[in-house]
């Protein structure tokens, strides 16, 4: 008898037990898992689809109301790109105008056509990005790509701009194809995105 | 009194803060891409503004009432926009813009 009631206590007390976990692991995941979209009150998963907002840039964002709180995130691309209606390139200078071949020197008839550029655009600020075609290294063209776009920084700087980032994307955000002689040329290139 | 009161300041409460008009009575379960604020709108009407974080870089700031939305500004290549154009740790711009209910604080 006391051998049975020892035994019965010790179930009592491992059903509490498991009582205690089971309730726990309920409230977590596993009746979420079971009903994903439970429309019971008890269910921890709901149905959260976004709206898309746009932002002033002409950038995308998802954007949810739940009642109270607000949710908001760029979209973007699995890469990390965000997805865009437009894009803010307010500039695009053909390196080949600019630039002599494997040169970062910019000649005193283009430094001024910059100024001008710059004093009229009159945006809050601008991101300079160089790319060039696909001849020569990669390293090469990462370097080259940048020594020129911070020689349009700095002309953009004498003329009183805000500069927000100088970058030299080599050969590897081409906007042709490099196959024509053409696309190479519509490659080499220092872009100016206009921060408004 | 003192129940009739209490039930009062929570009347207001509720209402000051939103919680009949903005909580959207049960709506938002079907349809989150809209606020049931006070004037109803669909959230791509929001209007915002920039708020500068410690870095200096730009984040799209709006504060709609009862929501507030915080979304990092990115240009084409997915970089941070660090545009200089307000001091770190300061909102600038309309991010009050689509507001019908004025903040309590």
């Amino acid at each position: 008898m006391a051998i049975m009631i020892s035994k019965a206590v010790r179930s009592a007390a491992k059903m509490a037990v498991c009582g205690v976990v089971a309730a726990v692991v309920a409230a977590s995941s596993v009746s979420a898992q079971e009903q994903f979209f439970d429309n019971s009150k008890k269910a921890t998963n709901e149905r959260y689809a976004p709206t898309i907002w746009v932002d002033p840039d002409g950038c995308e964002h998802w954007v949810m109301d739940d009642g109270f709180e607000g949710y908001m995130t760029p979209h973007t691309t699995r890469q990390g790109i965000p997805v865009c209606r437009r894009g803010n390139v307010c500039g695009v200078m053909d390196s080949d105008q600019f630039f002599a071949t494997n040169s970062a020197k910019i000649s005193g008839a283009g430094k001024s056509r910059l100024q001008q550029f710059f004093r009229e655009t009159g945006a809050v600020s601008y991101i300079i990005t160089g790319h060039t075609d696909s001849r020569a290294s990669d390293s090469y063209n990462m370097d080259l790509s940048m020594r020129r776009a911070t020689a349009v920084a700095k002309v953009a700087q004498s003329a009183g701009a805000r500069i927000a980032d100088v970058r030299g994307y080599g050969e590897r955000l081409p906007r042709a194809s490099n196959a024509s002689a053409g696309g190479m040329a519509k490659n080499r290139r220092v872009e100016i995105i206009c921060i408004r | 009194m003192k129940l009739f009161k209490a039930s009062v300041m929570v009347g207001l409460c509720m209402a000051v803060s939103g919680c009949i008009g903005e909580g959207g009575g049960g709506r938002v379960k079907d349809d989150k891409t809209i606020d049931y604020g006070y004037r109803k709108k669909h959230l791509s009407q929001l209007v915002a503004g920039i708020w500068v974080d410690p870095n200096g870089c730009d984040h799209w700031m709006i504060d709609d009432g009862i929501e507030g939305y915080l979304s990092q500004r990115l240009d084409q290549y997915g970089k941070p926009v660090c545009s200089g154009v307000a001091p770190p740790n300061t909102a600038t711009g309309n991010y009050k813009g689509g507001q019908t209910i004025n903040d309590p604080l």
